[in-house]
């Protein structure tokens, strides 16, 4: 019972978010520009494709109907037809969403692996060499602008040693299809996750370091030592299973700023996702396709906090107490 | 004051002092091209050849000068002179080390207007040259000794020549895409980063006080809706939403402080809650309500006073975000265009091309300055943090 309510909350506060989020888009979109026809369908169209356009998106019917045609057609990702490219914006979102994915799910994974590698052995070794590389790479990512160190990284590795592509996720000609063409592929996504991973993991070893450092102090960890139990058992399985948690909690909280930090690094690295895609589509007054690319982030985001909450509730050992009792 | 030890006080107030007078110590408009393109700092480039400026005029007819540079990027001569009878011979001439040729030909004229580029392309065929040849070589074949003259049968009446000769280096930290001084533009640039980063800062302190306070004075349906409006806030990407709103909106500086402060006020909002929660229990607010006093007297004159020290530190570890969103937002180019600011000029430099021109002076200060400007606020919040919470002195970091 503890575990269903726990996600039924959390699911309710999702949904909660995602009808902020809707109802944010719908207005942002429709009330700001002005006329809301302009806003929805391009005035270069001819007035029978604007008529057409009009009835479809139900522009001729009430605020309240509009809304509600508004949120099933965004729920069913039939986000209409973008200005610039006179596409559908799902096609085109379509093709960009693989590397969205792709950058921000490896980039992620690597850097919450390394810091929180790297913060345990901090706290295990205070004053060591790791300990002062902890805190520096924390002090870097916090205060130096991610498109800085991106550009220097830039700079660096693609202009003054030319060892990865200056810009985009495909060499022009493409390689053929299969390994050369995936080889190509992770080439020029080395500088952009590299680049993520640099700025990532330093926040979160300095978070695991700090939370191992007052773990490591308590009477358990104490009593291991007295047991005579070997160091590494004593770190990872004892020290380390309690303050996952609180790792899991950053893990969540740090995800709009790493799909926030999407939006940088793709246009830094000119990488062809979702975005990049948002900014021109702003920059270009492309309305549809801004709405539709914000509402996919948005998505994408209380997608990946629903999951991280639902992996809180078998950390938690709390959590999975309560479910072995009701049994 | 243990304050006044710290280094990063001082740097503040270097900083803000910059900021306030530094842009009037420089004699040109930030926008005026003072040098070629992307042409390197004075420090780095000991052999780039100098600015070379020469006026011609009644009393100084010829001019000499030494040259022991690489031919430099740009030449003009531009001017007027005047005789009282239309000369015989009248030419202007550029003596090089390898001979010498007439830039001019004023003869047989009263009065005449000189406007001479070297990217002219009348200018290259008088000398000669194809439309598509570069003249420089051609006008500074060889280090030596050079002289601008005017060779005439007669004297003029009026003569007033100026010769231009961009240098290929200049001041401290060299020119961007536009020939601009990057030096006065970082300089410029602290401004904006400073005046949004508190200013935003200070807004969002102040939603989140309010809000903090209403939420835990208050309670009930006040908390509920303030507290899940934290909660989606703190789960939707902020920086695509700034995007769509600085695109919508535009671009001004008060609607960037203005978008910046609506999405930073949650955690501060969170903390005071969290200490008005444990506040309102205490004795002596529960005296004050029983001696009848008013809600709104109780938290401007007792739960404000104390939630106040609290904000200082708050404030000043909330700029480093703040200054970094501006920057952000303006490498994206959302940002006023007219503006100077650290963020902008990385955005300039990123979009024309300041790396096929390996030019870093114009991404490296930006870059360090915000950071600069981010550690001194970092440094400042946990040290007022430290001297408003002394249990936090016992950490180690």
């Amino acid at each position: 019972m503890a575990l269903k309510a726990y996600w039924g909350r959390r699911i309710a506060s999702s949904l909660l978010v995602l009808a902020v989020v809707l109802v944010l888009n719908f207005f942002l979109f429709r009330i700001l520009p002005g006329d809301p026809v302009s806003a929805i369908i391009d005035p270069r169209f001819s007035p029978q494709a604007k008529e057409e356009l009009a009835a479809l998106f139900g522009l001729d019917r009430p605020m309240g109907e509009q809304f509600l045609l508004y949120v099933k057609q965004m729920l069913t990702f039939n986000f209409g037809v973008s200005f610039l490219s006179q596409r559908p914006v799902w096609d085109e979102i379509r093709s960009r969403l693989p590397n969205t994915l792709i950058l921000l799910s490896s980039a992620m994974a690597i850097s919450a692996l390394l810091g929180i590698y790297l913060g345990v052995i901090a706290a295990a070794k205070r004053g060591g060499f790791i300990e002062r590389l902890v805190l520096w790479a924390g002090a870097i990512s916090f205060s130096f602008p991610s498109f800085f160190i991106q550009l220097v990284m830039l700079l660096l590795f693609a202009f003054a040693m030319p060892i990865f592509p200056l810009r985009g996720s495909v060499s022009i000609p493409p390689p053929p299809p299969g390994w050369p063409a995936m080889i190509d592929y992770i080439w020029h996504m080395v500088l952009p996750v590299s680049s993520l991973v640099i700025l990532g993991f330093g926040s979160w070893a300095l978070y695991v370091r700090n939370l191992m450092v007052k773990v490591l102090g308590e009477d358990f960890v104490f009593l291991a030592r007295a047991k005579g139990l070997p160091q590494r058992l004593i770190l990872w399985r004892h020290a380390f299973r309690s303050i996952l948690p609180p790792i899991v909690t950053i893990i969540f909280l740090s995800l709009p700023g790493v799909v926030s930090g999407a939006v940088i690094t793709e246009t830094v690295f000119s990488l062809h996702g979702v975005g990049r895609f948002l900014l021109e589509s702003v920059t270009g007054q492309d309305y549809p396709a801004a709405g539709a690319a914000f509402f996919l982030l948005a998505l994408l985001t209380v997608a990946c906090n629903l999951l991280a909450d639902l992996a809180y509730g078998f950390v938690d050992p709390r959590i999975g107490l309560e479910r072995k009792m009701e049994r | 004051m243990r304050l006044l030890h710290r280094w990063s006080l001082w740097a503040l107030a270097l900083g803000a002092i910059i900021a306030a007078i530094g842009p009037y110590f420089f004699k040109t408009s930030p926008e005026e091209a003072v040098a070629p393109p992307f042409v390197k700092p004075v420090w780095l480039a000991k052999d780039a050849p100098p600015s070379l400026h020469l006026t011609i005029t009644e009393e100084h007819l010829e001019r000499r000068f030494l040259w022991e540079y690489e031919p430099p990027l740009r030449f003009s001569l531009k001017g007027a002179m005047r005789f009282e009878v239309p000369p015989e011979v009248a030419q202007i001439v550029w003596q090089t080390p390898k001979g010498t040729m007439v830039l001019y030909d004023a003869s047989k004229k009263a009065e005449s207007r000189i406007d001479l580029d070297a990217r002219d392309v009348s200018f290259k065929l008088a000398l000669g040259l194809s439309p598509f040849q570069n003249p420089m070589p051609h006008l500074f074949p060889a280090t030596g000794e050079y002289a601008l003259r005017l060779e005439s049968s007669e004297p003029p009446a009026e003569i007033s020549l100026a010769l231009q000769v961009p240098g290929s280096r200049w001041g401290l930290l060299g020119t961007d895409q536009r020939g601009r001084d990057v030096f006065h533009l970082f300089i410029l640039g602290i401004r904006v980063s400073l005046l949004v980063g508190l200013s935003a800062t200070f807004i969002a302190t102040a939603l989140g006080l309010a809000f903090g306070l209403s939420s835990g004075y208050f309670g009930g349906i006040i908390d509920a809706v303030i507290m899940r409006a934290v909660d989606v806030l703190l789960s939707v990407p902020t920086l695509p939403i700034m995007i769509v709103l600085a695109g919508l909106w535009g671009k001004g500086l008060f609607n960037l402080i203005l978008i910046l402060s609506a999405f930073s006020w949650m955690s501060t909002a969170r903390t005071v809650r969290s200490m008005t929660l444990s506040l309102r229990e205490a004795p002596f607010v529960e005296g004050l309500r029983a001696l009848g006093a008013p809600s709104s007297y109780i938290l401007w004159r007792h739960l404000l006073p104390e939630a106040l020290p609290l904000l200082l530190a708050n404030i000043a570890l909330g700029v480093p975000g703040a200054v970094l969103a501006e920057a952000g937002l303006s490498f994206l180019g959302l940002s006023d265009p007219r503006l100077v600011s650290w963020g902008r000029m990385l955005h300039e430099a990123h979009a024309f091309g300041a790396f096929t021109s390996g030019a870093w002076w114009l991404i490296l200060p930006p870059g360090f300055g915000i950071a600069g400007l981010c550690l001194v606020f970092l440094d400042l919040g946990r040290h007022l943090e430290e001297i408003l919470d002394p249990r936090l002195r016992r950490k180690a970091l």
